[in-house]
């Protein structure tokens, strides 16, 4: 089958000590950068991308995709043990898996963590060797009133995720979406929110967003109270995850995989969105939903095993069309293209050994990354040692480079600054973030969408239920926004 | 056998003089070098994000210059605005110090006119070296209901039908102003579908979403060598080597005034060192005439224009060019 | 008290921004303009707002008092003088400087561990990301 014979072709590539060295090299930073807040894949990729001027095309490429997922891995590791992300796609895994590891079960939590990311990982790819070409076939087809469908159905299921107050939540979506608009008016070009500000005309950062209201707001609560002087007074029990934990996180590994895959495909999803959407589908589906929030493995489960195979997912319009669906991908893109390649939709038949030898590198590069990361489980748990007085500056310094990293802009610190006061203040009065974070990050795409849409049609809105994934979608929204209301009012006779 | 050595000696010593060695770039260069400079990495500013069109460009260019002149250089992205971030760093904050080499393109202007409001003008950037020139091109799908179609007939059909062919632009820049001037001396009327950039376009011709595209050379090439786009026109002086069948705008319609281009070019902040500028200008230049680097290049779709590859003054010459675009805004009211 | 200033802060929020959207013009020829979506959101704000103050309120936030309060207030001090001085000093000098402020301030090390810790961290974290990942830190007026 053409599949397995190119499969070996990317083994026969990949399997040379440089190459494999590579892949390592690559697995290695990007579980570094996973692990370091804010500094994502996207800033460790632009840093490294000369190096990649010396090497060989392949090598270079497959040391920047195992950038890319090493970072899915790593980015769980502060997320679990000190609450503050590693980077966008980890901001969900705080919720639980730092509540996990107060209960002192950060092991568990960072072993089903790197697992599922390691099975999603492997599964992602695997779909990708043997369907590629035709998935790409597929999504090229998503224009505007399907991407519009897809984020309508993507903060519908926002509204599940919300714990809480309702009506709380609801105005953090509808505070994300105006944050949002901060900066240009992608139909128009005209400024909005901007006030005369260049820095603002360029629209607020995600990463400054996120940092600061996950972690300067974790940092000033932690700093108020100081009651213990490390994170985790308890002995730390056990290191593994028990059989228990397995039972039920293997159904949102799957999930999560499937989940991620499919909105890694998507132009504006990839791991961010798919780590979010398998939160909410988790807790949705949950026999308890209460227990999300507190320590339920479901929530770590799923969404880290969703921004692996996400990884996967993305790759697969960059390699087979030339297509880019998030910003990592158009730098892959960018390096493609100066190391004299060209991505299209040729790229497959012309370069097999690359295109081959990158899947080839994945498979490899996730058993890498899962030999790197189990054992390090043991050392990070010490970390939670650390005295706290002694830990947070330089946890405080590493997310006052990691924000700057992303624009090397100054005022990106102060929008830093500003969330994370807000954030420590909004918690307080128990207002839920994430909802905040999903809207901010859904709400611009899903408004160029259906601009576009309606510009593109001749029928104005009827484009949206002409065009049958966009109706598909936009039902299935209906469909849940029902459900989650008659579930409201059945439990708590009206909404809280 | 004294004649002999003294013969010798003659021959070694011509061999080894100027006259009889080709010059060394990398020496030339070292030469202008200014004392105590570069004592840190010198910052090459590309305001779109990383992966794109002009980071490309300048990401190659700045593999040759740190192989010439030693230097190590960094390629920093400072994106946002659609370019006016990047673009008001360098004209108003970063530093004239000789560190700071903005990687450019000529949308500059665009946005020193229309947007910064008196803050900063395009002469804030001082010009150092040319680097390429792209020219925007409209192509249009292999599919559909438009396929093989020449681009007068698209615009006879745009006119008969109005409203219904459906373009993708980039709103603000010159994908919209010429669909303007199209549209002004022909009568036709296009749909036209806003995307964030070129790439977004063509994305959307090759799904289905829109009938035609605009972007550059590099953002097409591969579904063009697969087949699914065909180039409709260019928007430059004369036909492009890389594509000789397809006519310019002007060709088919008569017309000189269909001249829309990407200039590409290495700045300075103003009141920069001028040993220092005259370094760098040197050592872009020098990288410039690396063949390795043209040929780079070429594979980009660039083209090189004769007039600012031979330029006496370069800042000269791109105000002229800015003019132009001037005369544009003031004659469509965009500028008063 | 604090929550229903927050309702209200949202009201009045929520207010300014649906009439800044308003400006920026609702509908056009092409569909939603520039303020269509924004206002929508802005207006949901208000609403929300307007809902919360008519509740009856939870559990009152226990806000820092004190030690804690002092201590939040020195991380924000200290994140301002990041922000603040970074462009003028540059990443070592200034972040040498929060780091002192923060153990000092809130943590209340000694002089020499303080200066020890901020030291080390510093220069880590500029070695880690200048030279290894190749990242410019800004660079103050001694050039480093």
């Amino acid at each position: 089958m053409e599949a397995l014979n190119g499969l070996l072709t990317g083994f026969g590539v990949i399997l040379t000590p440089s190459n494999l060295y590579l892949c390592f090299l690559g697995s290695l930073i990007g579980t570094l950068v996973g692990v370091l807040p804010g500094v994502g894949p996207l800033a460790a990729l632009a840093l490294l991308l000369p190096v990649t001027f010396t090497l060989s095309p392949v090598g270079g490429l497959v040391m920047l995709c195992s950038i890319f997922y090493g970072a899915m891995y790593g980015g769980s590791t502060t997320s679990i043990l000190l609450n503050i992300p590693g980077e966008a796609a980890s901001v969900v895994t705080c919720f639980d898996g730092h509540q996990m590891a107060r209960q002192g079960r950060a092991g568990p939590a960072l072993g089903i963590a790197a697992i599922g990311s390691f099975i999603a990982g492997t599964l992602g790819v695997v779909i990708m060797t043997f369907f590629a070409p035709a998935i790409a076939a597929v999504a090229i087809r998503f224009g505007p009133p399907e991407n519009f469908a897809l984020m309508v159905l993507g903060l519908v299921c926002t509204l599940f995720m919300i714990s809480g107050s309702t009506i709380k939540g609801v105005l953090m979506m509808a505070l994300g979406c105006l944050t949002a608009a901060v900066g240009l008016d992608v139909v128009n070009g005209r400024e909005r929110y901007t006030f005369g500000s260049v820095d603002l005309s360029g629209g607020i950062e995600l990463l400054a967003v996120v940092i600061g209201l996950f972690g300067i707001a974790e940092i000033l609560s932690n700093v108020e109270t100081m009651a213990k002087t490390t994170l985790l007074a308890d002995r730390i029990r056990g290191l593994w995850p028990s059989l228990a934990d397995w039972r039920a996180s293997w159904r949102p590994i799957l999930r999560g995989s499937g989940l991620g895959f499919l909105l890694g495909l998507v132009p504006g999803g990839g791991p961010v969105t798919a780590a979010f959407m398998s939160y909410a589908l988790e807790k949705r589906i949950a026999a308890q939903p209460e227990r999300f929030g507190k320590g339920a493995i479901e929530g770590v489960a799923g969404p880290e095993s969703a921004n692996n195979s996400a990884v996967a997912g993305s790759l697969i319009p960059v390699l087979s069309l030339g297509i880019p669906s998030n910003p990592v991908t158009a730098l892959l893109l960018g390096a493609l293209i100066i190391q004299g390649i060209q991505p299209g939709p040729l790229f497959i038949a012309q370069r097999p050994d690359l295109f081959w030898g990158i899947v080839a590198s994945m498979y490899i590069g996730n058993v890498f990354l899962l030999l790197l990361n189990l054992p390090l489980i043991g050392l990070w748990v010490q970390f939670l040692r650390i005295p706290y007085r002694v830990m947070f500056p330089v946890v405080l310094l590493l997310c006052v480079v990691g924000t700057y990293s992303a624009n090397k802009n100054v005022f990106d610190l102060w929008i830093m600054l500003g969330f994370g006061i807000g954030g420590y203040v909004l918690r307080k009065l128990e207002y839920d973030l994430a909802p905040f974070v999903i809207a901010f990050v859904l709400a611009p795409l899903l408004e160029q969408s259906l601009r576009q849409s309606l510009v593109m049609s001749p029928d104005g809105a009827m484009i949206l239920v002409k065009r049958p994934v966009a109706a598909v979608l936009l039902a299935a929204s209906a469909l849940l926004t029902y459900l989650m209301f008659r579930r409201q009012t059945k439990n708590e006779g009206g909404l809280s | 056998m004294k004649w002999a050595g003294i013969a010798y000696a003659l021959v070694i010593a011509l061999l080894s003089t100027p006259a009889g060695a080709q010059s060394d770039p990398k020496a030339e260069l070292a030469k202008l070098k200014p004392k105590d400079f570069p004592t840190q990495p010198i910052e090459f500013t590309v305001v779109y994000p990383a992966g794109g069109g002009m980071d490309v460009s300048a990401r190659l260019l700045a593999k040759h210059v740190e192989n010439l002149s030693g230097d190590r250089i960094i390629v920093n992205n400072r994106t946002g605005g659609a370019g006016m971030v990047g673009h008001s760093y360098l004209a108003t904050q970063a530093k004239p110090d000789g560190y700071t080499v903005g990687v450019i393109a000529s949308l500059l202007w665009g946005d020193a006119m229309l947007r910064a409001q008196g803050r900063w003008a395009h002469t804030d950037l001082e010009p150092i070296a040319y680097v390429n020139s792209d020219a925007l091109i409209w192509v249009g799908s292999t599919e559909g209901p438009y396929k093989g179609m020449s681009i007068k007939d698209i615009v006879s059909a745009a006119k008969e039908k109005p409203n219904t062919i459906r373009v993708a632009i980039v709103p603000g820049s010159m994908w919209e102003y010429i669909l303007d001037q199209i549209e002004t001396n022909s009568g036709a009327k296009f749909l036209r579908v806003p995307f964030q950039g070129g790439g977004a376009g063509i994305t959307a011709l090759i799904g289905g979403n829109v009938d035609i595209a605009q972007g550059f050379f590099s953002e097409f090439r591969g579904y063009l060598e697969g087949g699914k786009v065909a180039p409709l026109a260019v928007a430059a002086g004369g036909r492009m080597d890389f594509l000789k069948d397809m006519p310019t705008f002007n060709e088919a319609f008569g017309s000189n005034e269909y001249l829309w281009q990407l200039v590409r070019y290495a700045v300075v902040p103003k009141g920069t060192p001028a040993d220092r500028k005259a370094y760098l200008a040197a050592a872009v230049q020098a990288a410039m005439k690396d063949p390795e680097l043209i040929a780079e290049y070429r594979k980009q779709g660039v083209f090189f224009d004769p007039k600012l590859q031979n330029s006496k003054d370069l800042a000269a010459d791109l105000n002229a060019y800015a003019d132009v675009e001037r005369q544009f805004y003031v004659k469509t009211g965009r500028l008063k | 008290m604090f929550e229903r200033t927050l309702n209200v802060f949202w009201i009045v929020f929520g207010a300014a921004s649906a009439a800044y959207a308003w400006s920026l013009g609702m509908v056009g020829p092409a569909g939603p303009e520039s303020g269509l979506f924004p206002f929508i959101a802005s207006v949901i704000v208000s609403g929300a707002g307007i809902i919360l103050l008519l509740r009856p309120l939870g559990v009152a936030p226990d806000f820092p008092r004190g030690g804690g309060l002092w201590r939040v207030l020195g991380v924000v001090v200290g994140l301002i003088v990041m922000a603040a001085g970074m462009p003028y000093l540059g990443f070592s000098v200034t972040s040498f400087i929060t780091m002192i402020i923060l153990l000092r301030a809130v943590d209340q090390s000694s002089w020499l561990s303080a200066v020890t810790l901020a030291f080390i961290s510093t220069a880590s974290v500029f070695w880690l990301f200048g030279q290894m990942l190749g990242m410019a830190l800004p660079r103050g007026p001694w050039g480093w």
